[in-house]
């Protein structure tokens, strides 16, 4: 029952960004806004209840599957991208590979550049 | 008997009962091969399930349209599941506080690379803009980023596999460039691998230490709620 009572919390927030999305033709999905929504609530109210953060826990904890039957159709739709694959796979490792190594070397200097600051002077 | 049988799955496939259970039997033997591995980084068991799934749809007489028609009672969850990734954002509010400006620094000029480098490089290699649409959020977690190719009018499933791959060797990059930078902070490389490699990223980022856990669901929240801002915004410019 807990755990149902913060399902129906978390469904609520999806409908009212569903809303948002739909009255105000904002170009980001109901869920985004519904999570926007969610975090300054919890902002404001300063705590997760129970029922929120078991229900929550859950269905992040089962994300992967959820995403299965989506995943499963590149197999199945392959043909419709024949001659992109290249394109396909460099974009994803190239890609992914000069991300990361951007995420990284700036990450590390940023936070070299503040740790120097305050904390030694 | 085998006609029997064949009309069977046809029968059973009317219903959602089979998809659902074939994508779950297939989530815990995914599960299941990866630990009797010995749980190799470069092989995930969510891409182990996803291969063991299609082979079992292959199989049956069951096609893709009918299995993905009864798996819509579980793509339904994503929605929630996305309002749900609001709760650890917010109680990791304090480490946002901590680190606020190299991350608040760092977001948007990572973020909107990692959608750039792979579009760019899609692009020069001649991919279609079908294609592109559906690279463009690949550092972006599932439920978010299903919203964002729709909207930029990519194709769903390619975006998936994709999005699968790119957690993979984000992954992998991650820590052959750990170490060759090197990059010792848990928190410079947890925020990497969720903002890069959204889910399974973070999922490799816990088996490092707690706090790089708490780091990646951070870089994955923020860096989805970055991406389906700007990036419907940038495409139709």
């Amino acid at each position: 029952m807990p755990m149902l009572r913060g399902f129906l919390i978390l469904v609520l927030f999806f409908l009212f960004g569903e809303a948002l999305r739909l009255l105000f033709l904002v170009p980001v999905s109901g869920g985004v806004l519904g999570m926007i929504c969610m975090t300054l609530t919890l902002m404001m109210n300063g705590s997760v209840s129970e029922p929120l953060a078991t229900a929550s826990q859950g269905l992040i904890s089962v994300l992967v599957l959820l995403i299965m039957p989506g995943v499963v159709g590149v197999f199945f739709t392959a043909d419709q991208f024949q001659g992109q694959w290249l394109a396909v796979a460099m974009a994803l490792l190239a890609g992914t590979f000069l991300s990361v190594l951007t995420t990284l070397v700036l990450m590390k200097w940023l936070v070299r550049g503040s740790g120097r600051g305050p904390a030694n002077d | 008997m085998t006609e029997r049988l064949l009309s069977l799955v046809e029968t059973l496939s009317d219903g959602p009962a089979l998809a659902i259970g074939l994508t779950l039997g297939a989530f815990f033997a995914g599960n299941w091969v990866f630990a009797r591995i010995g749980r190799p980084l470069w092989l995930p068991p969510v891409v182990l399930a996803a291969v063991l799934l299609s082979a079992t749809i292959a199989v049956l007489p069951l096609d893709y349209t009918r299995y993905q028609l009864g798996a819509q009672w579980l793509t339904v969850l994503l929605g929630p599941a996305t309002v749900a990734l609001g709760i650890p954002l917010y109680q990791q509010m304090h480490h946002i506080r901590a680190l606020w400006r190299p991350i608040l620094c760092t977001l948007p000029v990572a973020a909107t690379l990692a959608a750039v480098y792979a579009v760019v490089i899609a692009w020069a290699l001649g991919a279609t803009p079908e294609v592109l649409a559906s690279l463009a959020p690949k550092s972006v977690t599932a439920p978010i980023a299903i919203g964002i190719t729709e909207q930029l009018g990519g194709s769903v499933p390619l975006m998936m596999g994709g999005l699968l791959i790119t957690g993979v060797v984000a992954t992998l990059f991650v820590d052959l460039l750990a170490g060759l930078l090197p990059v010792e902070d848990e928190r410079i490389l947890g925020f990497a691998l969720g903002l890069n490699g959204h889910a399974v990223g973070t999922a490799r980022a816990f088996e490092i230490s707690h706090t790089a856990g708490a780091f990646a669901s951070l870089g994955m929240g923020l860096t989805g709620v970055f991406t389906a801002l700007i990036l419907p915004l940038v495409f139709h410019l």
